[in-house]
């Protein structure tokens, strides 16, 4: 099977400088489990175009690092 | 420093005290999730955490623990100089309050600090009792009108009052925001000068939300001396006193208030020709059918099925009469 | 190697949202020496169709206000009289005591100055809103009372199949989908508390997960149901419902109304005359947007500052917060702009329709030990109360139930099956991604099954359910988050079977739009006062009639329409 990787315009987007490495608040909480930390840099960022923008990523970080954008799709 | 915490807890426990912010709102967070009563202690030391944002998630962590010890430690966040602070204190103080912390709260009302006294008006609003009267007079008279407005506001949720003439001296206020609360609380009173006054509010106030609110409060009265002032402010400019009016029309009116009911029936608000047509319904008289009949073509849907309710209810009159 | 974790405890619940909460504190209150477990493909905290809170409660039948007569009365209305009443009569007669108990708990309700429920008349008849402008933390609360009560939590681990041993449910099978562990629970009896099928139609947006409901909500607990032998019942009975254009979510205007908000068509006039959230009224609205008159809109442009400022308030804090930046985003605002509205793709939801896993009005299954509540228990618009009341009912009696019954092995072939039909897409990492089997099979749910509902598209559309069991196996994944993805494809496929089975079966027009046939536009109570239910019988989809049980509360149908819509 021929598989490529696109481009994507995808909804969560982190503030690397204020998220915290020891923290998975957002990580916990995602309903569809679309978030995870990138193991070089400890920060969290959104590796699955899977996002239902319900917010409670953000609502829950606790440094205001994370903004919910409406799905290029729907915007 | 804290008993009984669990492996589980203790390394977060003791992130809370480093001297990073960082760490600090990490270990709190965490321990918001966790959710374990055992880390109330900590918790609460919190509170007085020098950053403001690992005393907000402290709040959000400690009412979800949902433990009244957390009551007197909340109260002192109630006069907070961070906005923030205080609204997430007075969110979970309005959960944890029960009747018992009357005594308590009536202690924290006198002192003297704006934001404490204006919280405390609010969350006495969740007890409803009439034992906080007195103490919530004084406040009728503040410098401060949006402590004139929680005050006349908290009146109305305290049980058994009904008469209260210091009340009635706030519709004269400068201030619309209190005149709007007065003129809401005084339905609910039942002082002899009460109706006289929402009726001069409804036909006078230059605020057209006071009006509107009169109209309200005098669908609670339901008193026919209002009458001649309801059918006055059928043609009141702001659109939303006429469908108020309209609306207590609905419980209290008489033949008077026909022609400018049937007035209504085309107003340019359809709110406004709906009610009106269940208004003419309920008071019954068969000389309003042909107008009635002519709103049975409107192009909202609502005038339609409301103007053909209050047609059947007046021909079922008349038959039953027959 | 796949690592198996083997988990054991008397009540097992699939799905921790508003349904599967109460069943395990219910459950836990009925036997706290007992043990309960829920299980949650995300977490507690936040999952399920209230994550993000409620802004309201549509069916608070309170003293005073209404009684669980006229509450059955109305439903049997908006469902056109297909429905077990007994069942129903649970949600009127114990949401008042689910209200008081939450009250308890710190959910606030709205509340006048006497403090009493503060109920607002949204439809013509009957006061059923109870508005929760504080509502955002439901979930929260929910949460906090599960661990109160002791009952256990595993997060992250998504159930594909109940375990059915000597006609009973003894557990179910599943995967971690972080670390990709096999897991089995053993259990006395099991509750599915999985909500709706969401992901069954596709937003016109085409993104997989703009769906109307939760999109974690695939049609697990459907799926998982037919395939332990229960019964289904009125899968043809879609779930369609009016939202904001594009977002896809609700506009709540059930919310707005008492404010002084309408849904008006594009000339600003109200043209729904259907009293009640129905099929019929999807009809009425569906024809408005097909007419001369659409597209419509939530009208609010006709308010003051301090009512729309109110509204915002409530609308932008809670169930679909992010209601604010979409209308942003646009440069649009209540006060200048009324709001686009649209109907949503297909799905299947007995809180907003009918369809659903059969339960009686204990919560039972067909099938001994397995129960089932919420938006996939076929109780019609049970919405958030009804599903409180029957998670309780569940909780409750599966807790009886299992007294005195002993944990049985499950049958290791079975299990090893199992286990092979779930890691089969992690074998062909470079398979098919997910997304696009995803993308295709609901595109032909629109295509073929979106109602006004054809024969004609629907044989196409069955056979082409039937021969997708051939695209699942081109599906690969690569970690297990992407297998979670693969294995709710196999349950939206499920479902989608199910659907056009029903809907051919179902030979007459019900429902208003949710079964709106184009070949028998007519209703036809002579052959079709039924249910039509279906299960699995020797690997086969059987689909036969059900009859209505007896009325426990006389309805004269025919004379309780508002305004008559007939389909032309």
């Amino acid at each position: 099977m021929a598989l490529t990787n696109q481009r994507v315009d995808v909804p969560v987007i982190v503030d690397e400088s204020k998220c915290l490495e020891k923290c998975h608040a957002c990580i916990e909480v995602c309903p569809l489990d679309v978030l995870v930390k990138n193991p070089e840099t400890g920060k969290a960022y959104m590796k699955y175009d899977e996002c239902w923008f319900c917010l409670p990523c953000e609502k829950e970080c606790p440094t205001n690092a994370i903004t919910v954008q409406i799905p290029f799709l729907l915007r | 420093m804290y008993d009984d915490i669990n492996d589980e807890l203790q390394p977060w426990v003791e992130m809370l005290q480093s001297s990073a912010v960082e760490d600090r709102l990490v270990a709190v967070k965490t321990l918001q999730h966790i959710g374990d009563e055992d880390a109330i202690a900590p918790l609460i030391d919190a509170l007085k955490d020098e950053d403001t944002n690992v005393q907000k998630i402290a709040i959000a962590a400690i009412w979800e623990l949902n433990n009244p010890v957390a009551i007197e430690p909340l109260m002192a966040c109630l006069r907070s100089p961070d906005a923030e602070v205080r609204e997430e204190a007075l969110s979970a103080l309005k959960e944890l309050i029960a009747p018992a912390d009357l005594m308590m709260l009536l202690d924290y009302i006198q002192e003297d600090n704006f934001y404490m006294q204006l919280n405390v008006l609010i969350l006495l609003r969740k007890i409803h009792d009439a034992q906080a009267l007195p103490y919530v007079l004084p406040f009728f008279e503040s410098e401060q009108e949006e402590l004139r407005e929680a005050a006349i506001t908290t009146l109305r949720y305290l049980n058994q009052i009904e008469t209260c003439p210091p009340a009635l001296a706030l519709m004269n206020d400068e201030s619309p925001i209190v005149r709007r609360e007065a003129t809401l609380t005084l339905g609910y009173l039942q002082d002899r000068e009460v109706v006289e006054l929402l009726c001069r509010a409804l036909t006078s106030d230059p605020d057209w939300q006071v009006r509107g609110r009169a109209a309200r409060s005098l669908a609670l009265h339901k008193n026919s001396i209002a009458i001649p002032s309801l059918a006055q402010a059928l043609s009141d400019e702001h659109w939303q006193v006429r469908k108020f009016t309209a609306r207590t029309l609905q419980e209290v009116a008489d033949e008077s208030v026909i022609p400018d009911l049937i007035k209504c029936l085309a107003d340019e608000y359809s709110d406004i020709r709906r009610d009106a047509a269940t208004a003419l319904g309920n008071i019954g008289n068969p000389d309003v059918l042909n107008a009635l009949q002519q709103t049975l073509d409107d192009p909202d849907a609502d005038v339609r099925i409301f103007s053909q309710k209050a047609i059947d209810k007046i021909r079922q009159k008349q038959t039953a009469i027959n | 190697m796949t690592n198996t974790q083997h988990l054991k405890t008397d009540v097992l619940v699939v799905g921790g949202g508003t349904a599967g909460t109460m069943a395990a504190i219910k459950a836990k209150q009925a036997n706290p020496e007992a043990e309960v477990l829920i299980l949650e493909k995300a977490n507690i905290r936040r999952s399920g169709a209230i994550a993000m809170g409620m802004d309201g409660v549509n069916t608070a039948v309170i003293p005073g206000n209404s009684t669980p007569e006229q509450y059955v009365r109305e439903i049997t209305i908006a469902n056109d009289g297909i429905l077990n009443q007994q069942a129903v009569y649970q949600t009127g007669k114990l949401g008042y005591e689910v209200i008081q108990e939450l009250d308890s708990w710190g959910v606030k309700f709205q509340k006048d100055t006497y403090g009493n429920y503060d109920l607002k008349q949204v439809h013509r008849v009957g006061k059923y809103v109870l508005p929760m402008p504080e509502g955002k933390d439901l979930k929260k609360i929910l949460a906090r009372q599960v661990k109160k009560h002791k009952a256990k939590v595993t997060n992250r681990v998504m159930a594909t199949r109940v375990i059915v041993k000597d006609g009973r449910a003894i557990g179910a099978v599943g995967f971690d989908v972080r670390n990709g562990d096999f897991v089995v629970i053993q259990a006395k009896a099991v509750v599915l508390c999985t909500g709706a099928c969401g992901r069954l139609g596709l937003p016109e947006s085409g993104y997989l997960y703009g769906t109307y409901e939760n999109p974690t909500n695939a049609g697990d607990g459907y799926s998982m149901a037919y395939h332990a032998g229960a019964e289904l019942t009125n899968i043809e009975c879609f779930q369609i419902n009016p939202l904001i254009k594009d977002y896809n979510g609700p506009a709540c205007a059930y919310v707005a109304s008492p404010f002084g908000a309408y849904t008006a068509n594009a000339e600003g006039h109200r043209f729904v005359n259907c009293d009640y959230w129905s099929g019929q009224m999807m009809l009425e609205v569906w024809k408005e947007l097909n007419s001369g008159k659409g597209p419509i809109q939530l009208k609010m442009t006709h308010l003051d500052e301090d009512t729309i400022a109110e509204i915002e308030t409530i609308l932008w804090s809670n169930e679909r917060p992010s209601r604010e930046r979409f209308h942003q985003s646009r440069g649009e605002n209540y006060r200048t702009h009324g709001v686009e509205m649209h109907i949503s793709e297909i799905g299947l939801c007995s809180g907003h329709s009918a369809s659903g896993v059969w339960v009686n009005e204990k919560a039972e299954t067909t099938i001994p030990g397995l129960y089932a509540a919420g938006d996939m228990a076929s109780v019609p618009h049970n919405y958030m109360i009804g599903a409180f009341v029957f998670g309780r009912l569940a909780g409750t009696n599966a807790m009886e139930y299992v007294e005195g019954i002993e944990h049985l092995e499950p049958d290791t072939d079975w299990l090893a099956a199992e286990k092979e039909r779930i890691y089969k897409p992690m074998q062909n990492p470079d398979g098919v991604p997910h997304t696009q089997v995803e993308y295709k099979l609901r595109r032909i749910v629109n295509d073929y099954l979106q109602p006004p509902k054809n024969t004609h598209k629907m044989d196409i559309a069955l056979n082409k359910f039937i021969n997708y069991h051939d695209t699942l196996d081109l599906m690969g994944a690569r970690d297990p988050h992407e297998l979670m993805r693969c294995m709710e494809v196999h349950f939206i496929r499920d479902c989608a079977e199910m659907a056009a089975r029903a809907s051919l079966y179902r030979k007459e027009s019900r429902w208003g739009l949710y079964h709106y046939r184009i070949d028998y536009p007519e209703k036809n109570n002579e052959e079709w006062f039924c249910h039509v239910n279906l299960k699995k019988e020797n690997d086969n989809m059987t689909l036969f009639k059900r009859p209505v049980e007896p009325y426990i509360v006389d309805v004269n149908l025919a004379e309780e329409y508002d305004v008559k819509v007939t389909a032309n």
